[in-house]
């Protein structure tokens, strides 16, 4: 009881998250005129109100609920990530306007919204075997149903179907590979996990080690969409409403890195930052080198041929999964802060390239690129937008992107020669990336057509979020000092029971 | 006396099993069903780890867990099924192929 109430003093994010997602459905029953803007005011209040408190938790590290969740300075970082990404997807993506959305149940997409960031948090900070795979669970089922969330359309329940299927079997097969690792060890506890394991295994049990790590990755592969759990990701993109394609583009990918990185760090790696190798036992950079390589290489090969807006951005984020995992090969202090930089750039590059495709979408009620030429001439903000969003992705200099790109392969290049190689594949990687991100400028800017369509409208809410969204790509520059203090105070995980 | 690695054995094939119900199965149901024997295998090795290896109780309390999860994720996935079956009459997943490329 004692440590029950100790818990949930730390807990009030998560308490919040709850007790608004009850609020939104109960509201919603409520047949008033005015209820979506209620809805939606709640939404936005209890992320906001989530985000201060998560904000205020306080610096040092504990475990919470007898130690199934973790509460840590790195910890509190992701709270923040995925409460803020929450918080942009809500404001951004507003359903009046959107060609998709207009008419669906308002409240329930929002108290779907609700019950994804409330897993996320679940995810990114579990401590404990059980814990993990619950929060796993939770953050997918509910994606399942939001990825539905246009009932009539073909493409939307396709989505589902496929992702449903997939997930399923990733995450059971990762279950399988829990269980082993339950009996190997005798305790579902990461910290108690790492202590077994650091005290020396047989050969018998090194082989089901790594038989355990294989089938654990398809649980976190597939969350992050890394090759070879990527397959759903084009589709389910491409078949989800948009926001929701931004949302789980940014928040559930950035949720399986924390705990990819909780899990690899706090369940098997030696104790005390820095010393990351793993216990001797496994060769894990070399594994993760190779799934990193593959994962942005096919992400971008695949970009290149693609038409539809959703399509060429779900191949983009598999890509930048790849530069993601670059920060957990590195297996340093480096190696996670350059991961955490990344993954805070992409928030904000990722979704304003979706929201301008949104937009896009909403006046002429296309995603096909081929529809984009003259956009420059009909909505200069719009492509001026575009166009810093993407090059961002590309991490050209003056722009967020590039310093993750820049903090990631530093923590790679600083391992020794050995690594450079990885270095070099990255940089090509770029390069290609780069390609298809000038070929859409090129069609929105250099390319004619599209002269006779109708002048573009854009309302002055989305032209708000849009300028926040430049703005959130170009400030964070100005600020450095700020994020270079906070990553780094952020680097510390919890590692007691 | 049946002990710990005939437990683990059943479970194996139970995974293989279930794992080869996905892979070759073209009908919807037919999938999920061989998704809850990949659940159910790791559930027998959670229980007769904590049996005969571990001695406590953690893993029947995760097998408890991982029941409820099942139970949720097959509801959601029938209904989307339903769904996609009430749009195209068809349970057959080889024909869910709007979304290409």
């Amino acid at each position: 009881m004692q440590e029950v109430l100790r818990s949930l003093h730390r807990f009030w994010p998560e308490v919040v998250l709850t007790v608004g997602l009850l609020v939104v459905v109960l509201v919603d029953t409520i047949r008033v005129r005015g209820r979506d803007v209620a809805t939606w005011l709640l939404t936005m209040a209890t992320l906001a109100a989530a985000f201060v408190l998560s904000a205020r938790l306080g610096a040092q590290s504990t475990g919470l609920f007898e130690g199934m969740l973790a509460l840590d300075p790195m910890g509190i970082f992701f709270k923040l990530l995925l409460i803020g990404s929450s918080l942009l997807v809500v404001g951004a993506f507003r359903f009046d306007g959107s060609r998709e959305l207009r008419g669906l149940g308002q409240g329930e997409f929002y108290a779907l919204m609700l019950a994804v960031t409330f897993s996320n948090l679940l995810l990114a900070a579990a401590n404990d075997l059980a814990m993990l795979y619950l929060a796993l669970e939770m953050v997918s089922i509910t994606s399942y149903v939001i990825v539905a969330y246009l009932k009539g359309d073909r493409l939307s329940n396709e989505a589902s179907l496929k992702y449903i299927l997939f997930g399923a079997v990733s995450t059971g097969a990762m279950l399988y590979g829990l269980s082993l690792l339950y009996g190997m060890t005798g305790s579902t506890s990461l910290p108690v996990i790492r202590q077994v394991l650091a005290a020396g295994l047989t050969d018998a049990n090194r082989l089901t080690v790594y038989v355990v790590a294989l089938l654990v990755f398809a649980g976190f592969g597939f969350k992050t969409a890394s090759v070879p759990f990527h397959f759903w990701c084009p589709d389910v993109y491409q078949g989800a409403p948009t926001p929701v394609t931004a949302f789980l583009s940014v928040a559930p990918k950035a949720a399986g890195f924390a705990i990819m990185l909780r899990f690899f760090f706090s369940g098997m790696a030696v104790e005390g930052t820095g010393a990351w190798d793993l216990a001797g036992t496994i060769d894990w950079p070399h594994v993760l080198m190779l799934v990193s390589v593959l994962t942005m290489t096919v992400g971008n090969v695949a970009a290149l041929t693609q038409t539809n807006m959703k399509r060429l951005l779900a191949y983009s984020s598999i890509a930048h999964a790849g530069y993601i995992m670059m920060g957990v090969v590195a297996l340093s202090e480096n190696g996670a802060r350059g991961m955490m930089v990344y993954l805070l750039a992409y928030v904000f590059m990722n979704l304003g390239a979706f929201l301008v495709v949104t937009l896009v979408h909403n006046q002429d009620g296309t995603f096909d690129l081929r529809d984009y030429p003259g956009l420059s001439r009909r909505a200069p903000l719009l492509t001026v937008a575009m166009a810093i969003f993407l090059l961002s992705l590309m991490g050209i200099p003056p722009l967020v992107g590039f310093m993750g790109k820049l903090y990631v392969f530093a923590a790679i290049i600083e391992k020794g020669s050995s690594y450079w190689w990885f270095a070099v594949v990255g940089a090509v990687n770029a390069a290609i990336a780069a390609f298809y991100y000038a070929r859409i400028l090129k069609t929105m800017i250099i390319d004619s057509g599209n002269e006779e369509k109708p002048a573009f409208r854009l309302p002055l809410a989305d032209s708000a979020w849009i300028v926040l969204l430049v703005l959130g790509n170009v400030v964070p520059l100005f600020l450095w000092s700020h994020i270079e203090t906070l990553t780094r105070a952020s680097l510390s995980l919890y590692a007691g029971r | 006396m049946i002990g710990l690695p005939h437990y683990l054995t059943v479970s194996a094939a139970l995974f293989t099993l279930g794992l080869l119900g996905v892979l070759t199965r073209r009908n919807a149901v037919n999938v999920l069903m061989g998704i809850e024997l990949i659940l159910n295998s790791a559930n027998l090795n959670l229980v007769a780890f904590s049996r005969y290896g571990t001695g406590n109780l953690q893993g029947q309390l995760f097998a408890v867990f991982v029941v409820v999860i099942a139970a949720a994720e097959v509801a959601v996935a029938l209904a989307i099924v339903l769904t996609l079956y009430r749009l195209r009459r068809t349970p057959n997943l080889d024909e869910a192929d709007f979304l290409r490329g």
